[in-house]
């Protein structure tokens, strides 16, 4: 005997009323069909400042159709009527985490321009400073993606020793990010040993924490079984689809541009490129993992070999030296291994005026956008959050 | 004449209501508890007429079994401890320190009233596509299988209803609660609220054939269902006579309230508290304690069936009041313990969830039967 349901399922309306990019006639072909389409954001405790349309069919994802741009800020049109120096905060603001970084490539870039040489001193510095800014950024990752997976310890540990990275750059820039303090031809001002010797401290404190948060998060057994062989890109697949980064290497990719073309004082240190074959989530929070790890190395290193030589401090005369830079004519492009993958600056001259002609920013997140959405294919509608935060996604950074 | 026959006609009103109240009084006064510690104050307003029956009332052992203690009231201040307690504990977990600002001197104790008043007078907003009827009943209608199964909950000789069939009875009315939740997923009329609906039918399945199981099984052990021959049989907790069940009954209580590491249904991260997303104003506030008043249920017959019930200690000045004293404390300890899980684990994916449902755990639940058959035969 059959009884007649009357479920108040009605025709979606929301996709008659809300902006988006998909074209009316898909949705249609989807509700002709068996699948569902379900908007996770941008307003959904687990998607961030993004929209993601997914196609779903039973609990399996058929296709997800990325909706970035909801923190688009036009920092490359903005940087187009800004002095060369005004844009280094520019530059830091798409990913604040990882300021130093997105610092670093694009003063390296006017340094390639006018053929700065840069004292060894502050090279190390340098290097110290996006190291820890890596180790912050892979932290604050980490902290998301556990958040995702429901376990809140493993959000609240992260951000407890995320606290000593931030004291870490007040102590030598001034701010807690976002601190512009890598500018063309060096750094701008000395770092005293007090402060160093506080850094080299701290280092091992950040990893007597690490491993209260590898017991209570890394080894979980809930979170293996959440992690482990989902979201698999293969090695062919990582390539195809261009991802990069820490990503590209949990895919089994031995490729980082600090070994490729080192720059600063990558060349002149000890240390590995982690790398995962499985390809899977797991794999990329567990590179990640181990990349804290040996980021903690070099800023070991980089505080014990620093050479001593007496830097310029800019204090006071900042705007007077640096406010009239004019890159000669021509196009000047750096690669730079910021934390979540390869970061591509590119300032295009016309070699007269103090404003940049053109300048392009080609952030990792927008590189493995694609990536991302291929490895949730096949997943389940469960598993969209634990591949989110396996990717680390970050909407400004990728959106720019 | 007229006068005459109104006056007689209220004689015989005022005789019915005296009769009435003295019929009452008299049932009330037939089984009424025993607590040595306020009886001058019981007996002084026994002695004012009215006044005297509200007593006999509250004192009326069916009644304080339900309304007071292990009942509403009982329920009630559970309530406002577990929503601290375990605030404060998976702060502590966390290296911070947890709701102190609402009553600085008691370190933030009264938190869970505070954030109840806030939700009675805030706005329940009900959505145009929703259900209206539905939506806003069915939260309301959920306290029906919540109250029932307080009725066969005995503390001592403090009980609602006195059968030797409690033990089923209570297991069959818990067992109506997911009904309500998946109602409510459905007369929210929303996706994340028809997935959550969905993995809470799912996650039914999932936990409740082994929770019955374990429950039988220690029904074998008793040789009965009465609660009262269950603890009497307890000189050994039943814990140790069957601990398979008791491990399985545990896990049954974390996935049957949506705990982590199996809060699927109210995934917040994934499909944003799923049947309840709709939910505003005090119909939330309803909602969400829905689960915690669950574990209070399930808790209790916990107690009951593993933990030696309402034995304990005995203090002479509090009568029959120390029974159901006894089985409240025990059962707010093993939720208090039990809370910790919060802070430790993930959440699993569905699929997994009921893979172990089926699995392992039915497995277990069978294992703790057997066991319970031949520990039933030496008990």
């Amino acid at each position: 005997m059959e009884y007649e349901i009357k479920v108040p399922v009605q025709p979606p309306t929301e996709l008659q009323s809300l902006f988006i990019p998909i074209p009316p006639e898909y949705v249609e072909e989807v509700y002709r069909s068996e699948d569902f389409l379900v908007l996770v954001g941008p307003q959904h405790p687990g998607s961030g400042h993004m929209r993601l349309i997914v196609r779903v069919h039973g609990d399996i994802i058929r296709e997800v159709i990325p909706d970035p741009g909801y923190v688009h800020r036009c920092v490359e049109k903005i940087a187009e009527n800004r002095l060369y120096i005004q844009n280094i905060p520019l530059v830091e603001r798409p990913s604040i985490m990882d300021a130093l970084n997105f610092n670093l490539g694009y003063v390296r870039a006017i340094e390639d321009a006018l053929e700065v040489e840069v004292p060894k001193r502050a090279k190390y510095i340098r290097t110290m400073l996006a190291e820890i800014c890596r180790i912050g950024t892979h932290l604050y990752d980490a902290a998301i993606l556990a958040v995702f997976l429901g376990h809140t310890t493993g959000f609240m540990y992260p951000f407890g020793i995320r606290e000593l990275i931030c004291e870490v750059l007040v102590r030598i820039t001034g701010a807690r990010f976002t601190s512009s303090f890598i500018i063309p031809g060096g750094v701008r001002r000395d770092v005293d040993e007090q402060t160093l010797k506080f850094v080299y401290e701290t280092t091992f404190a950040i990893e007597k924490r690490l491993k209260s948060f590898e017991r209570i998060f890394i080894k979980n057994p809930t979170v293996i079984a959440r992690l482990k062989d989902v979201g698999v890109l293969t090695k062919e697949e990582a390539i195809k689809f261009g991802v990069v980064g820490p990503f590209l290497r949990a895919s089994g990719v031995e490729y980082d541009v600090r070994k490729v073309e080192p720059y600063e004082a990558y060349g002149e240190l000890d240390w590995d490129i982690p790398v995962a074959d499985a390809g899977d989530s797991y794999s990329r929070f567990l590179v990640r993992v181990n990349e804290i790890s040996q980021s903690l190395k070099i800023v070991r290193q980089c505080i014990k070999n620093m050479p001593e030589e007496k830097l310029k401090d800019f204090r006071g005369t900042f705007f007077d030296e640096f406010a009239d830079i004019v890159l000669p004519q021509g196009e000047f492009t750096t690669l730079t291994e910021a934390s979540r993958g390869t970061l591509i600056y590119s300032i295009v001259s016309d070699g007269e005026s103090n404003v940049p002609y053109r300048m392009r920013m080609i952030t990792p997140g927008w590189l493995y956008l694609r990536g991302f959405m291929e490895s949730l294919k096949g997943e389940r509608l469960a598993d969209l959050q634990a591949i989110y935060g396996s990717f680390g996604y970050f909407p400004p950074e990728a959106d720019r | 004449m007229e006068a005459l026959v109104i006056s007689h006609q209220k004689q015989i009103g005022d005789k019915m209501l005296e009769g009435l109240i003295s019929g009452l009084f008299k049932i009330f006064t037939s089984n009424m508890m025993n607590i040595p510690l306020i009886e001058p104050l019981v007996d002084y307003l026994m002695q004012i007429p009215l006044v005297n029956l509200l007593v006999a009332l509250i004192l009326w052992r069916p009644f304080f079994a339900v309304i007071i203690l292990p009942g509403l009231v009982g329920l009630l201040i559970y309530l406002l401890w577990i929503v601290y307690w375990e605030r404060k504990l998976t702060a502590r977990v966390q290296w911070r320190v947890g709701p102190i600002e609402v009553a600085r001197p008691i370190r933030g104790a009264i938190q869970a009233l505070a954030d109840g008043i806030r939700y009675f007078f805030q706005e329940a907003i009900i959505h145009r596509e929703a259900h209206k009827i539905y939506y806003i009943q069915l939260p309301i209608l959920a306290f029906i299988p919540i109250l029932l199964p307080l009725l066969f909950i005995p503390a001592g000789n403090v009980v609602g209803i006195k059968t030797p069939y409690g033990i089923q009875l209570i297991v069959a009315f818990i067992a109506l609660i997911p009904l309500f939740i998946v109602a409510m997923g459905w007369a929210s009329h929303s996706r994340f609220a028809y997935i959550g609906s969905l993995r809470e039918a799912f996650m039914y399945f999932a936990y409740e054939i082994p929770f019955i199981i374990a429950v039988v099984a220690m029904i074998y052990v008793y040789g009965s269902g009465d609660p009262y021959v269950a603890v009497e049989k307890q000189n050994i907790p039943g814990a140790v006579l069957n601990p398979l069940a008791f491990i399985v009954y545990i896990i049954a209580m974390i996935m049957a309230t949506s705990r982590l590491p199996f809060e699927i249904p109210e995934a917040d991260q994934e499909i944003a508290f799923g049947p309840f997303v709709e939910y505003s104003g005090i119909l939330f506030g309803l909602v969400m304690t829905l689960l915690y008043e669950k574990l209070y249920l399930m808790a209790l017959l916990f107690v009951i069936l593993f933990l030696g019930g309402w034995e304990g200690f005995y203090v002479g000045i509090l009568g029959d009041f120390c029974a159901p004293l006894v089985l409240f404390i025990k059962t707010v300890v093993v939720i208090s313990v039990l809370v910790i899980v919060r802070s430790v684990y993930a959440r699993y994916r569905l699929d997994q969830a009921i893979r172990l449902g089926w699995t392992s755990y039915l497995t277990l639940s069978i294992a703790a039967l057997i066991l319970g058959m031949f520990v039933g035969v030496l008990v």
